[in-house]
């Protein structure tokens, strides 16, 4: 397991009379700083060339509910690309405030943000704290632990009830005209004014919300000097559906659905955080029946290659090749007969499950899946040579939008993002999940980190999935049909259910990801007793972290560029807004 | 560790004089697309062809009705619960509201049983009958949760995807309708769902075979099924 050890973090502790080791059962060992010493401990950790946490991970706040005095409590997750090992710094948020960590790395700039938005955390030293997902003139801090799930609903919205028709119905199943509140255009225009305070240059372009380009609904906003870009923000949050409160109030199989909700495009990973994670806290994951570890390795790599062929796809039309488009879905769709044919729905899976998986392979499951394999490298020779080479595709990707090795550690940037800026980053290799140290595969790592390899890493990854998908169905052909495909706890204390009903999570403090199309979806779930519902259930997105990068990658290129770099860090704004 | 550096002039070299000269580039792909232009025609023409939905499909729910192939524990459910024992075409819900337990949205359901207005001395006296069962699926995610924790088998997901309506009130669905598209459904592809014991007989397959539509969008070269492990028929 990639975690610092006890050793080492003790030795941390000896060193520093203020710091406070706090050990797990589990492994995951973290330590307490007050928060004035926080910077410079984080400093030591972060230069000195016996730790080196170079790479920032996630920075969050838990609340520990309105009776506990200091009642907010921050947590940042580190990882050293040195030593292979991650660790969690924890910092109590007296009055309400902590410092802000954006000298150490640029990336906590948009986490301090999501944790002002969310929690009403103020960190002294950011540059512009405002909010992340909501507009400006909101009034609450909705992931406080005093904020009612269903939101506060004080607006009157009678477009939504149809009125005539609904007094039909008896009981609960009727609308209410209140609903929780709603930015208006005013507020729309403050958010924008407070997102960019000075204007640098004469225009301010909007790219967005509702724009093809942007592959979901992200508000771009460019300030420019002719043509090039000075200076950028994003708007996010049209999309913020509030996962994370979502799931402090439902068992960890019930998550499970809604995960599928944020990168709606492979579905399937994100899932498979959510069950790394839970496993991890209840200490069964080295237990998992191995047909179940095959199962989901195999569907994971699947559900990548499906989200790589939909990237291809829209990716070749932004830029202008639209063949490519229909290419990429005629063999997404294949997959998708796979998926819906093995899960039962074709995009919001649901398929994993804490402990294994919900069901068999249904009959003829591999030999479907070994059927499209067989061609689909030929195909990916085919996308190559419509692309690869092509002289206008070289021309708007080759030096564009560098980001450097420094980017990647400074803004937590993972998957292929991170690979193509020469990081071997990633989370199969490191963690070794599910059966991802059994099987053998490459990492392709790019060089200069421009959009052409970018492009080059994900066309390499598709090819290497199939080697994984290949080598999974070998394995699995030679299992049996009554192997079991979910673990059946032999502690009576532990209780899992493939349903869900009761199943419980013990007490203890976990952060476990899986390496997702999108980068790195973290699970951090921190659980003060054993109960069924998580206390602090963190959702860090790898979409979120990549997306940032964009607002410095671009500065200086031409406008047309920002289309070539989106579609290169790829986000979904289902997972970057959860 | 296995690393594998990409990039142009590593696993990709760049173009050469020759192919800028005679847009060698281009020509290849234009060979790519001419080779598909003779290929036939792999889209479904829906409406008027429809592609099955696998058997595992999670559409709009149905309630299933007794017909003889309960799960063994089924009369000890129904006595456990005090419902009255039901005839063969009688709904299978007991009203237990497990399913109601494991949604992640559990104010889709309205269950409500009430005891049944007999004399004393009838053998039905304080036994109950469902009498509500809504659901509304506008709320639903099909997320197959309740369909797991059903002790009895009776709330299944069926095959139906296409729930429009030009009102939510349209998304909402009483027993009745439930048991209805249950009983289609299990009219239509009820053999190929379940057999006497189980929601996952291991002869059900990844999609059905005489669905020629998605034949098509399969290059009109679909996987022929075979079993999965070594000891499967
Ligand atoms: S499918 Fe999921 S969301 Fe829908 S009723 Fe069943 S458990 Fe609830
Ligand atoms: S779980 Fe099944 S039997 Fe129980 S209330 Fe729901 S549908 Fe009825």
């Amino acid at each position: 397991m990639s975690w610092i050890s006890l050793e080492k973090i003790k030795r941390l502790g000896e060193k520093f009379s203020y710091a406070n080791v706090i050990e797990n059962d589990k492994g995951f060992h973290s330590i307490e700083v007050p928060k004035e010493n926080l910077i410079d401990f984080l400093t030591f950790l972060k230069t000195d060339p016996d730790y080196s946490f170079k790479m920032f991970i996630d920075w969050t706040i838990i609340d520990h509910g309105q009776k506990a005095d200091p009642r907010f409590q921050g947590v940042l997750i580190l990882y050293s690309p040195e030593y292979k090992e991650r660790i969690i710094v924890k910092t109590w948020a007296t009055n309400e405030t902590l410092p802000s960590l954006t000298g150490l790395w640029t990336g906590a700039k948009w986490a301090e943000r999501e944790a002002w938005d969310m929690f009403g955390i103020r960190f002294e030293g950011h540059e512009n704290l405002v909010r992340m997902f909501l507009w400006e003139t909101y009034p609450y801090h909705p992931l406080r632990k005093d904020f009612p799930l269903r939101g506060i609903e004080d607006t009157e919205l009678p477009s939504l009830n149809e009125k005539e028709r609904m007094d039909q119905l008896e009981g609960t199943m009727n609308y209410s005209r209140m609903h929780t509140a709603l930015p208006t255009l005013e507020d729309l225009e403050k958010t924008q004014k407070a997102r960019m305070p000075q204007k640098k240059a004469q225009v301010v372009l909007n790219w967005g919300p509702l724009h093809p380009g942007t592959h979901g609904t992200i508000w771009f906003l460019f300030d420019m000097e002719g043509e090039y870009v000075k200076e950028c923000d994003i708007i996010i949050g049209q999309l913020h559906r509030g996962v994370e409160k979502l799931a402090e109030n439902m068992n960890v199989q019930q998550i499970i659905p809604y995960t599928d909700r944020m990168d709606y495009i492979a579905a399937i990973n994100e899932n498979h955080s959510v069950c790394i994670a839970a496993e991890k806290l209840l200490g069964i994951h080295e237990k998992i029946p191995e047909k179940a570890k095959y199962i989901r390795t195999m569907m994971a790599e699947l559900s990548r290659i499906n989200s790589h062929l939909l990237w291809l796809g829209t990716y070749a039309l932004d830029l202008g090749a639209l063949t490519m488009f229909l290419y990429t879905f005629r063999e997404r769709e294949k997959l998708m007969d796979i998926l819906e044919g093995i899960t039962g729905a074709r995009f919001t899976i649901n398929y994993f499950r804490v402990g294994g998986v919900y069901a068999d392979l249904p009959y003829g499951a591999l030999d479907a899946i070994e059927h499209f394999l067989k061609d689909l490298p030929k195909r990916i020779n085919d996308y190559e040579t419509l692309l690869t080479r092509n002289r206008i595709w070289l021309k708007r990707n080759v030096d564009v939008c560098i980001i450097t090795e420094e980017d990647v550690y400074d803004y937590g940037l993972t998957g292929a993002v991170a690979r193509a800026s020469g990081v071997p980053y990633d989370l199969r290799k490191i963690d070794k999940y599910d059966a991802y140290g059994e099987v053998e595969f490459d990492i392709p790592v790019g060089e200069k980190g421009d959009s052409y390899d970018r492009y080059l890493v994900r066309m390499e990854e598709m090819r290497q999935s199939i080697k994984i998908v290949k080598q999974c169905v070998e394995k699995l052909r030679t299992m049996s049909k009554n192997d079991p495909y979910f673990y059946e706890p032999e502690d009576k204390k532990m209780k899992i259910t493939i349903d869900g009903r009761g199943t419980k999570l013990f007490k203890g403090e976990v952060y476990a990801a899986a390496d997702n199309p999108r980068g790195e979806l973290g699970v951090y779930i921190y659980q003060p007793k054993d109960g069924i519902k998580p206390f602090r259930f963190r959702l860090r997105s790898g979409a979120f972290y990549n997306l940032q990068v964009f607002t410095k990658a671009i500065i200086g290129r031409p406008i047309a560029d920002a289309i070539t770099l989106l579609s290169t860090i790829d986000p979904v704004v289902g997972e970057t807004d959860r | 560790m296995g690393i594998k550096k990409v990039g142009l002039n590593k696993n990709v070299a760049p173009q050469s004089i020759v192919e800028k000269i005679f847009f060698l580039d281009f020509a290849k792909g234009l060979k790519t697309t001419i080779k598909h232009l003779f290929k036939r025609v792999i889209t479904v023409d829906f409406p008027f062809e429809v592609i099955v939905p696998a058997i595992r499909f999670r559409g709009v729910h149905g309630l299933r009705n007794v017909d003889g192939t309960e799960p063994e524990d089924f009369a000890s459910w129904v006595k456990k619960l005090k419902i009255k024992p039901p005839e063969k075409g009688e709904t299978r819900c007991i009203a237990c509201k497990f399913c109601q337990a494991a949604c992640p949205v559990p104010e889709i359901f309205v269950i409500k049983a009430e005891k049944l207005d007999v004399p004393e001395d009838h053998p039905h006296h304080g036994l109950k009958v469902l009498t509500q069962f809504d659901m509304d699926l506008g709320k639903c995610m099909f997320c197959g949760l309740c369909t797991l924790a059903c002790p009895t088998a009776c709330i299944i997901h069926t095959d139906v995807y296409d729930l429009s309506s030009y009102t939510r009130r349209g998304a909402i669905l009483n027993k009745e309708q439930l048991a209805k598209i249950a009983d289609d459904f299990i009219a239509r592809r009820g053999k190929e769902k379940f057999d006497e014991h189980s929601h996952w007989p291991d002869t059900q397959k990844v999609w059905p075979e005489y669905d020629l539509a998605r034949a098509k969008a399969w290059d009109n070269n679909p996987p022929v099924f075979g079993p999965n492990y070594q000891d499967q028929e």
